[in-house]
């Protein structure tokens, strides 16, 4: 009897203490993607976050792939329940249920990409992705002999509806007469429907293709590449995948966005709320121009490297319009 | 003056949404043709997604190790066959229920070909590239203005699926073996009573649809890409079931119905590059809406063969 007492307390304080050993040096942070990892794009780029994260902190980690938003809240839920200390979804349609789920949860801190949800222990950390969508704007229209370009949007959702918009306003800034051809193909991953969305946008006379639509937006480089047109990559350096189009390329830095979120749970500073990095914060960025250097206008270069500066200082704040406009 | 410039431009438009209706309705009607024998013999094979994916990866991953496209193609049919033969075997020769082993033939492909696709090339942000079949401008023809380049100078999928459209009415409607197809899915007991073989004619005819198949998987990697992703076929497979149902299994009948979506495809990113402050999900409805417009005015008027469906079992009646 007291033998059996003993063991108990024993192992009520075994249980207890755990979590605290736990905590210190082995936390565990899962990732939920809405499209497959190598997708050479938006979900590719997440998932070197984590790995660099397990490299750094020897963390644990898990990841789902091609979670649909129907499946999104029990894909939190199994990974609660399996006791992870951090569960980032990687996307604007993960908000909401990390919220729900988060409720059940309160020990357990919740991270969605691009979502505008929050509650004590989810936050949302949103990339300004506006700001490398502007400059690419400017870039395009610099590089249009005809004075239309074409921009190809995956689903139209507000976290897309801004970057066009201000690709928008970033061609009209370079060149006020520049007529910005837009389409939302309401996909991320059918590159053929991007393909013939961008093609369609060649047929009008657009000689400059760019493209938000992660896995669907290779399509966009496709047809540019087939027609001889140029084009922007999003998300990374997409020069690789056809370097004779792809002028430049926005950079969304998302490994160090999912490092100041491990970082933030390992020193329990980590706050629910919705948070805003961009240029400043070295989270946005854009490419390398590689061989296109020399065939860029100086005049361009120069825009470019002076808009990047005022928006890292501050002093130009990219607006952020989340209804389309014609 | 203005008025022959403006009819020259608006010649100019419609000639190249003609040809992008063409283009996008290919890899349905090559498809749908294949899906067309396959229920015509009584085989009704939902499984068309997986049979297109299939044909989509293997003809990509040999083109990409070989570097040819027509050995692409070949393996392109071969996997399409491979996946078809599945269905077959299991919805024919075992006599299991058709949708259900359809259904899982989709999500099978899906999941082999990922998991395929990332042994060969692990998680990487480069994109492997495999030789495309580039369009062919037929001499002549392609010089006719507005014809020439809506109907010759597409890439040579396009030419076959016009190709094979005449050549399967012609075996629908003229050859013996086409009579026999329709016993097989009508009455399979009469055509076994008339000494037919219903089985060896469902196998072909299931064979018939995977080589199709492949082919129009083929199609979207080395016609259209360039590359393979996970997943790349979309949905096609799906929407050629319902070019099937639209055509009423009619060759011409299928060619008409993949254009018509092909065409409502087409037109949505015309219409939205248009300007028009209609929000971007109305035109990505578009071509399903066509699809509910013509189903609508279609009902009554289908009749699916008699044993469409149903496994045939010599000893039950």
């Amino acid at each position: 009897m007291k033998l059996r007492k003993l063991l108990l307390i024993a192992l009520a304080v075994l249980l207890a203490a755990a979590p605290l050993v736990g905590q210190a040096k082995n936390i565990k942070v899962a990732l939920i993607l809405s499209g497959p990892a190598n997708d050479q794009g938006w979900n590719a780029v997440a998932l070197q976050g984590l790995k660099d994260a397990e490299a750094k902190y020897s963390i644990q980690t898990a990841y789902s792939e091609n979670v649909g938003v129907a499946d999104s809240e029990a894909a939190f839920m199994d990974y609660a329940s399996q006791g992870y200390d951090l569960i980032i979804g990687h996307g604007f349609q993960y908000g909401d249920p990390a919220v729900r789920v988060a409720k059940k949860f309160p020990k357990i801190k919740f991270m969605a990409i691009e979502a505008n949800s929050k509650a004590d222990n989810v936050a949302s950390y949103v990339i300004a992705c506006e700001e490398a969508g502007y400059l690419m704007g400017m870039l395009s229209a610099s590089m249009s002999k005809s004075g239309k370009i074409g921009m190809v949007g995956g689903i139209e959702q507000p976290s897309i509806i801004k970057v066009v918009e201000a690709y928008k306003l970033g061609a009209k800034a370079y060149n006020p007469k520049i007529q910005v051809l837009s389409a939302y193909i309401g996909s991320f991953t059918d590159v053929n429907l991007g393909k013939e969305a961008a093609l369609a946008m060649a047929d009008q006379g657009a000689d400059v293709l760019s493209h938000i639509a992660n896995q669907a937006g290779t399509g966009v480089i496709k047809a540019a590449e087939e027609r001889g047109l140029l084009t922007t990559g999003d998300s990374w350096d997409q020069s690789v995948i056809s370097p004779g189009a792809v002028v430049c390329s926005t950079i969304y830095n998302v490994p160090t966005l999912v490092m100041i979120a491990v970082d933030k749970v390992r020193s329990g500073s980590f706050k629910g709320g919705v948070f805003n990095l961009g240029m400043k914060d070295g989270v946005v960025d854009i490419a390398a121009y590689h061989d296109f250097d020399a065939k860029i206008a100086k005049k361009a270069k120069d825009m470019i490297s002076d808009a990047k500066k005022k928006i890292t200082a501050g002093s130009l704040k990219i607006p952020v319009v989340t209804t389309a406009t014609k | 003056m203005s008025d022959t410039q403006g009819f020259a431009a608006l010649l100019g438009e419609l000639s190249t949404f003609a040809a992008a209706s063409v283009r996008m309705a290919a890899p349905l009607l090559i498809a749908g043709l294949g899906e067309a024998i396959s229920e015509t013999a009584g085989i009704l094979n939902i499984g068309l997604e997986g049979i297109m994916l299939s044909g989509a990866f293997a003809a990509f991953i040999v083109a990409w190790a070989t570097q040819n496209v027509w050995l692409g193609i070949m393996a392109g049919i071969a996997g399409g066959m491979l996946a078809s033969l599945l269905h077959a075997l299991l919805g024919v020769g075992r006599r299991a229920d058709q949708t259900i082993t359809g259904l899982a033939l989709n999500f099978l492909a899906s999941g082999l070909t990922s998991y395929f696709f990332l042994m060969a090339f692990g998680r990487t942000t480069s994109l492997p590239e495999c030789p495309v079949l580039p369009a062919v401008e037929i001499p002549l023809l392609s010089s006719i203005p507005f014809f020439g380049p809506v109907l010759f100078s597409q890439n040579p999928f396009v030419y076959f699926a016009f190709v094979a459209t005449g050549l399967v009415w012609l075996l629908f409607r003229r050859s013996e073996w086409g009579v026999i197809l329709h016993a097989a899915g009508e009455n399979p007991h009469a055509a076994d009573s008339a000494g037919l073989d219903v089985i060896r004619t469902r196998y072909v005819a299931a064979a018939a649809n995977g080589c199709f198949g492949g082919l129009a998987g083929a199609s979207i990697t080395l016609g259209t890409l360039g590359f393979f992703m996970e997943n790349v076929t979309s949905g096609k497979g799906y929407i050629a079931l319902v070019v099937v149902i639209l055509g009423r299994r009619q060759p011409f009948g299928v060619a008409l119905a993949a254009l018509l979506l092909g065409a409502a495809d087409a037109l949505q990113f015309r219409m939205q590059t248009g300007n028009s402050g209609i929000p971007s999900q109305v035109f990505i409805m578009f071509p399903y809406l066509m699809t509910v417009i013509v189903l609508l005015f279609s009902i009554g008027k289908t009749r699916d063969p008699a044993s469409l469906g149903i496994p045939f079992d010599r000893g039950r009646r």
